[in-house]
């Protein structure tokens, strides 16, 4: 009786476990639109997982746009309709929905993913499809480099530019021997080998180590970080794994003997961090405080009372370059149609009020990259703009100076014909 | 080298017997009921945040009695409204109800707390290292250790000596039988998901202070419980405890060698242990055996 019982519980059990990974194929969150014939703009991104923080912002920031370029007539005359999906930080899941979106929705464009072996993934289906794709917050490099396609473009920066721009701030200010905490995916593991190309241009050393991208404990890297007694401990994980990495780095005292950095920082996780925790040296894509930018103050003013009244992150801004670029885009090639749109993308100077940056920025025509400006500086204690001042920008560096030439990216954009 | 390891085996044993109290609760569950409990992670998130909710009125350590209690209390009347109508029918569908509901109870989670990590502030002392040589161990981890030790010797002691613990041991052996004898089944059932639903809402306490807060925090650690589970035998606690030890001081010294490995080489433990004995390290002898 009892080992019948145990095996059935055993197989239960096992069976169970077996079944673990689950799918969300919901129906898409749909903005209404006036107008017969919306333009229909798919956006897909993990608003569950351990990215949703960052998706959540990168979806506010795509309905307040929306809801603005529908008052003012939207692309080409028509009302837009935004079709939301959830990847839910799985290729798989983020690839059927791209399907969905373009099949059976007849989406006119796509946009997304936060992940970036999502939006690469997705990216083979947009190319198949010869749909219009923006990806508005994926850094792994292919994207834009070896494995661009014509269709894509990419308004986040690459590993390789968040990694130029903020090396050399740190090796001088700290030094050349460097440990790092990477996550082990495509962002990753291209993020930390831009940072070895250049840490050995200085002449640099470096160890690490590559972990889950949700890993949780960091204690036992940190023990091998403390051991090999670096100057800067550069922590290259994401949303609540950075956070809980910073954290565990500074209630083990390393903060007295290394410096802490790293390629990417976000407002989101940085609004968590505990005040004690507030270190380090980081690269923001972009900054809701830029003084002498008119056109950001603006911005800030008008999205904040539609996102809670807090100020609004770099994600925020990117769907709104997304989709402005898209507009502009269509507007410029009288047309939905992604060829004709890419053409019209390439090269395309962004004007003030959707660059928001201080610097001129336009999509390159050598590989679709956004030359965005980016802003490198330190994580410092609340200061008098309030709860989200929490950076100090030390230096912005232009987009084209951090990225090189096109070519050096291995791009050959190959048109259809 | 050595210093290294042996490091990491500590912390590792650490690490460890947090598994084994996220797992002992599952464990619980599955043995009694049969029901695999997939919102069991949730539990721990509510657990969690409730704590968050409850430290700015009575601090850190009132939050940490108060808030494992409420979530027995929240866990005990999800049993008698949902959990015990799938007792009867096919497994199938307790798996597909807990899967559900472990969704609902995150979602909820992320519409009242929001997305963004959050911070579980715990008191400031507990922060510091013992001594700078084992600077990876701090006060607060000792604490959780000891916060373990005590929960699974009071589980322990609850099932061996008291009278319900006692019906629960039997009903895991054979329901039927403890039934016919008159023990009021159902009620039997919804304590023990309670006290199983207890231990998930210590668990994220201890770990929201830890880690913070966010609401997918169960997600990522309810793996390494099934884990736990499978490796020590189903139906063991002590298996369980076993097998929550071993994963973690696993996980730890895998990252001395083949860090990218820290979390496969669990799986591959599970894997090894299925192929050469099927049952589990201490599946037919365990406590409840």
């Amino acid at each position: 009786m009892t080992s019948k019982l145990t095996l059935t519980k055993r197989r239960t059990f096992l069976t169970a476990t077996a079944a673990i990974a689950g799918a969300q194929f919901t129906g898409p969150f749909i903005i209404k639109a006036r107008g017969e014939t919306p333009v229909k703009i798919g956006f897909i991104d993990p608003i569950t997982g351990s990215l949703s923080a960052l998706a959540v912002s990168e979806v506010e920031g795509a309905k307040w746009t929306v809801a603005e370029m529908n008052k003012k007539g939207g692309i080409l005359g028509r009302q837009v309709e935004l079709l939301v999906e959830d990847s839910a930080n799985d290729t798989g899941t983020g690839v059927q929905k791209a399907h969905k979106l373009i099949e059976r929705d007849k989406v006119d464009m796509i946009m997304g993913d936060v992940n970036s072996g999502i939006a690469y993934a997705i990216m083979g289906v947009t190319a198949e499809k010869k749909v219009f794709h923006i990806v508005p917050g994926g850094h792994t490099d292919p994207i834009t480099g070896k494995d661009c396609k014509w269709n894509v473009f990419r308004t986040c920066n690459t590993t390789a530019m968040d990694a130029a721009a903020v090396t050399n701030e740190l090796v001088k200010k700290f030094g050349k021997k460097w440990f790092f905490i990477t996550p082990d995916y495509a962002y990753g593991k291209t993020l930390q080998e831009n940072f070895v190309k250049n840490l050995k241009k200085a002449g640099g050393t470096f160890e690490g180590d590559m972990l889950p991208i949700s890993n949780a404990d960091f204690s036992a890297t940190l023990i091998k970080a403390k051991a090999y007694k670096p100057n800067v401990l550069l922590n290259n994980m994401g949303g609540s794994a950075q956070l809980n990495c910073m954290k565990q780095f500074v209630q083990f005292g390393m903060a007295k003997e290394m410096a802490l950095g790293g390629a990417l920082y976000e407002l989101e996780t940085l609004r968590s961090v505990p005040k004690e925790a507030l270190t380090g040296w980081w690269v923001f894509e972009w900054w809701w405080n830029q003084p002498n930018v008119p056109a950001v103050k603006t911005f800030v003013d008008s999205i904040s009372p539609a996102i809670g009244n807090k100020k609004p992150t770099a994600r925020h801004w990117m769907a709104y370059v997304s989709l402005m670029a898209a507009k502009l885009a269509a507007e410029k090639a009288k047309s939905l149609e992604a060829v004709k749109m890419a053409h019209a993308l390439s090269d395309m100077e962004l004007p003030p009020e959707v660059s928001l940056s201080p610097n001129k920025v336009k999509y390159r025509g050598g590989d679709h990259q956004l030359m965005s400006d980016i802003f490198v500086g330190e994580v410092t204690q609340p200061g008098p703009g309030g709860p989200d001042d929490l950076f100090k920008v030390e230096s912005v560096v232009k987009g084209e100076d951090a990225a090189g030439p096109a070519e050096e990216t291995g791009c050959k954009i190959s048109w259809p014909a | 080298m050595l210093q290294l390891v042996l490091f990491n085996l500590t912390n590792g044993l650490i690490v460890g017997t947090f598994y084994v109290l996220m797992a002992l609760g599952l464990s619980l569950i599955i043995n009694l009921s049969n029901v695999v409990n997939f919102a069991h992670g949730n539990f721990l998130a509510i657990g969690g945040y409730m704590a968050f909710v409850l430290t700015p009125y009575i601090g850190f350590w009132g939050a940490l009695l108060v808030s494992p209690f409420l979530t027995a209390i929240l866990g005990f009347i999800i049993e008698k409204v949902l959990i015990r109508h799938v007792y009867t029918r096919n497994h199938i569908y307790s798996l597909l109800l807990t899967f559900g509901l472990g969704f609902i109870l995150q979602d909820v989670c992320r519409y009242i707390w929001g997305p963004s990590p959050l911070p579980l502030n715990i008191p400031e002392s507990m922060s510091a290292a013992v001594t700078p040589d084992l600077f990876f161990i701090t006060w607060y981890r000792v604490f959780m250790v000891v916060v373990v030790i005590v929960a699974v010797a009071g589980l322990f002691a609850l099932l061996r000596y008291t009278r319900v613990g006692m019906r629960i041991r039997a009903g895991t052996l054979d329901l039927e039988t403890v039934s016919a004898l008159g023990v009021n089944v159902p009620a039997l059932r919804s304590l023990n998901f309670a006290v199983g639903s207890f231990l998930a809402g210590l668990a994220g306490v201890l770990a929201a202070g830890q880690l913070g807060l966010n609401p997918n925090m169960g997600d990522d650690l309810i793996m390494p419980s099934f884990i736990a589970i499978i490796v020590g035998g189903v139906g063991s606690l002590t298996g369980t405890l076993l097998g929550g030890l071993l994963i973690g001081v696993a996980a730890a010294l895998t990252t001395v060698f083949y860090p990218s490995a820290s979390e496969a080489v669990i799986y591959v433990i599970m894997a090894l242990v299925l192929l050469i004995r099927p049952r589990g390290l201490l599946g037919e002898e365990g406590m409840l055996s």
